[in-house]
């Protein structure tokens, strides 16, 4: 039996076969190969970026061994406000269940980073804000308090629907008592105990961040320095400047040595602009700045820039 | 008259201040080596702000100069505050006493009152009768001198010796070269609106010492200065046709520059003196032509069917910025001074006239209209960054100080009232009325005289 084939369709179907066979290998998938880029090794140039993270030089540095003050047991103290005190913490009979926080503090745990301790007697309502859970409830005193008083006066003469209150009302915060509320005892703690005696808090961490305070006491300078500046109205189409001055100041925000300018004037105005920012530097001296920057404002050189304030 | 002088050193400074100003120049020799690393860098900006200066009176170093130890120091104060650029601080104000103007003064003192500059001065006759002023301006917080010059000249021009030395010391507080030695010409207009009588006056550019030129007896117009020579060239509308004249200021001396067919507008000197430009009206146009005073030559510069005046060279003289309504409404073009294509530079709404280039070269000044106010105005020279220092009505006819910085026009506030003369700076700030004697108008500025 002879099949009639249709040469066209033979054609056609060969002529697709190639087709589709040529697209699927030439948009067949291919790895994009990346290659391989040599590293660049990049400088910080900018000084300032490596000062941020320098931290404040007038921080103490890292204290390598734990806070102790103590030899003993290595035991956690959570808060390091208050005096040193032997005393077991006082528990009354109405103190509520100690807070299972402090039972289940386990033994090993290392000592916290070593915190700022500085002059807690200042401050000591904080402590008193936040009652420590082994002290002794400052409700239940008051609840004792109140039984020895007499019961408060009612506001008004008679009014029996609130009478049956009364009792209920006994716990209630009474913002007139508060007085009563507060705990007269300086604050007290336990003392911190470890292996080796080391009293020394630490002041940060030598790594800490400390920004650059430029912007601070910068602006703050800027607003005195502006005080006296009178820039001079000459070339009034000059393209925009500044011109840099080198001030050395002491302690005290007095000069310590005459600024010293750092940009060469090009022409008789850029003379005269330099002139006034010298000029204002020296008038507005002593300068108010704050004495934690120091280190940072004792050496640094102003831009004394044509455009206006902004 | 004739001034000589010779500058002054500066007194030796002991203690304290010699050390500072020491370091001072030391920090100056050493600016550009010493770089310091690892300071921090503060902007600081601020606003422009007029220097506060002393200027206590002049040491009379013979008795009978007192008097003009006190003018002269007024004159003084006043030019430098008008400037707007310094502000004068009272003499009641002043603690020390100056007397001897060979010694360093007590700085303390000074920087106590808030004086950033003082100025100390002395006005002595000497044995030919002529006047020796001296002067010194110092930098109250550095403790420095500035500048330091003395002078001779006849006791009459004390006036002129206080111009001078406002001079200096403008030059050295602000860099810019100052403007006070110089003068002003303008139409001086007297009697009722309708018999307004109009004279050409000359005067100190702070109003002082007015003379007058002409009698009145004839219309007198657009007064300009030479701006190399202390000559004056005006329209004068005699009994026929308006016409062109040169005035001497030193010598009085007075001639037609020549006889045009028709009217003749505007005419201006050429920056060396040499020429004179100007526009001739021609039927109902007007062209701009430009003559050479020695030949008495005349070229044309423009020839087309509008009016074309109002020419004002470039302070270098390659350039020429005039007035036309080729365009429809009047405007400010820019050619070549010897003719050819010319640009239009204005494009505001309203119409822009008499283009002035300022003598500094960065600037034109102009006049103007629209919205039924006559507003002041600069533009750069190729037309952009135009502000309008003044507007109102009726403000018209700006010309330059010799520096460049400030304009002078005239406001005509109208109704029965006349005309007068105002400054203003070119950022548009410190308007004052220049003080004259009458009515006045058409203020052309001097170059300055030294």
């Amino acid at each position: 039996m002879s099949i009639k084939v249709d040469k066209t369709l033979v054609a056609s179907v060969a002529l697709h076969v190639l087709v589709l066979g040529w697209v699927m290998l030439s948009f067949s998938t291919k790895a994009l190969e990346m290659p391989p880029e040599d590293s660049v090794a990049v400088d910080i140039v900018d000084d300032q970026p490596a000062k941020a993270m320098a931290g404040m030089k007038t921080g103490k540095k890292e204290n390598p061994k734990p806070l102790v003050e103590k030899v003993a047991e290595a035991k956690p103290v959570d808060d390091l406000v208050g005096k040193i005190t032997e005393k077991a913490p006082v528990v009354t009979d109405t103190a509520p269940v100690p807070q299972p926080k402090v039972e289940e503090k386990p033994v090993e745990k290392k000592p916290d980073p070593p915190k700022v301790v500085e002059k807690p007697k200042e401050e000591p309502k904080q402590v008193e804000t936040k009652p420590d859970p082994p002290k002794v409830d400052p409700i239940g005193e008051t609840i004792k308090k109140e039984e020895k008083k007499p019961p408060p006066k009612p506001v008004q003469a008679a009014k029996p629907p609130e009478a049956p209150k009364q009792r209920i009302v006994e716990r209630h915060f009474d913002q007139n008592q508060i007085a009563a509320l507060l705990d007269k005892r300086d604050p007290s703690r336990q003392a911190v105990t470890g292996d080796t005696l080391n009293s020394n808090a630490a002041l940060g961490t030598a790594k800490g961040a400390a920004a650059s305070n430029a912007a601070t006491w910068g602006a703050m300078f800027m607003r005195q320095v502006r005080n006296c500046w009178k820039k001079p109205a000459g070339a009034i189409d000059a393209k925009d400047f500044f011109m840099e001055v080198e001030i050395k100041l002491r302690r005290d925000g007095t000069l310590e040595a005459a600024p010293a300018p750092l940009t060469s004037p090009r022409d008789s105005y850029q003379r005269v602009f330099l002139e006034s920012a010298v000029r204002a530097t020296i008038e507005c001296a002593p300068y108010r700045l704050p004495p934690a920057f120091f280190e940072e404002w004792k050496d640094f050189i102003p831009q004394f820039s044509t455009k206006d304030a902004g | 008259m004739s001034v000589e002088h010779e500058p002054i050193h500066a007194p030796s400074l002991i203690g304290r201040r010699k050390v500072l100003s020491g370091l001072a120049s030391s920090g100056l020799i050493l600016s550009g080596v010493h770089r310091a690393f690892g300071q921090a860098r503060v902007t600081v900006t601020g606003e422009v702000a007029p220097t506060p200066i002393a200027i206590p009176n002049f040491v009379a170093g013979t008795p009978g100069d007192a008097e003009v130890g006190v003018g002269v120091a007024q004159v003084i104060t006043n030019n430098l505050k008008r400037s707007g650029l310094f502000a004068p601080i009272d003499q009641a104000a002043f603690i020390e006493r100056i007397t001897n103007i060979d010694a360093a003064p007590q700085f303390q003192s000074w920087k106590q009152i808030g004086a950033q500059a003082l100025v100390m001065g002395r006005m002595t006759r000497q044995s030919d009768g002529r006047l020796k002023a001296e002067f010194r301006l110092w930098d109250v917080n550095a403790g420095q001198q500035l500048a330091g010059q003395q002078y001779f000249t006849s006791p009459e021009y004390w006036r002129r010796i206080a111009h001078i030395i406002s001079d200096q010391i403008y030059e050295r507080m602000t860099g810019e070269k100052g403007y006070f030695d110089s003068r002003v010409v303008f139409i001086d207009e007297t009697g009722s609106k309708e018999r307004r009588v109009k004279r050409l006056a000359l005067m100190d550019q702070d109003g002082a010492n007015v003379r007058y030129l002409t009698k009145g007896s004839d219309l007198v117009l657009t007064p300009r200065f030479s701006p190399s020579t202390q000559e004056i060239t005006y329209m004068e509308f005699g009994q026929g046709d308006p016409r062109v004249y040169l005035f001497n200021i030193e010598t009085g001396q007075r001639e037609i520059v020549g006889n045009f067919p028709g009217m003749s507008f505007s005419p201006r000197f050429s920056p060396d003196g040499q020429r004179i430009i100007m526009s001739l009206q021609q039927g109902g146009n007007s062209n701009l032509f430009v003559m050479d005073l020695r030949s008495k030559s005349m070229t044309r510069l423009t020839d087309t069917p509008a009016i074309d005046t109002s020419p004002s060279y470039s302070p270098d003289g390659s350039r020429i910025c005039f007035e036309s309504d080729r365009g429809g409404k009047p405007q400010i073009y820019v050619m070549a001074a010897t003719g050819g294509g010319a640009q239009r530079i204005s494009f505001g709404e309203g119409s822009y006239s008499t283009p002035v280039w300022s003598p500094r070269g960065d600037y034109i000044a102009f006049t103007k209209q629209g919205g039924g106010q006559f507003a002041i105005g600069i533009m750069k020279t190729d037309g952009s960054g135009e502000r309008i220092l003044t507007a109102g009505y009726h403000n018209e006819g700006p010309t330059f100080s010799p520096n460049g910085r400030v304009v002078m026009f005239f406001r005509e506030p109208g109704g029965s009232a006349g005309p007068s003369l105002f400054t203003v700076d070119i950022t548009g700030r410190n308007e004052l009325r220049v003080p004259t004697p009458g009515f006045a108008s058409d203020p052309a500025w001097s170059p300055l005289l030294s």
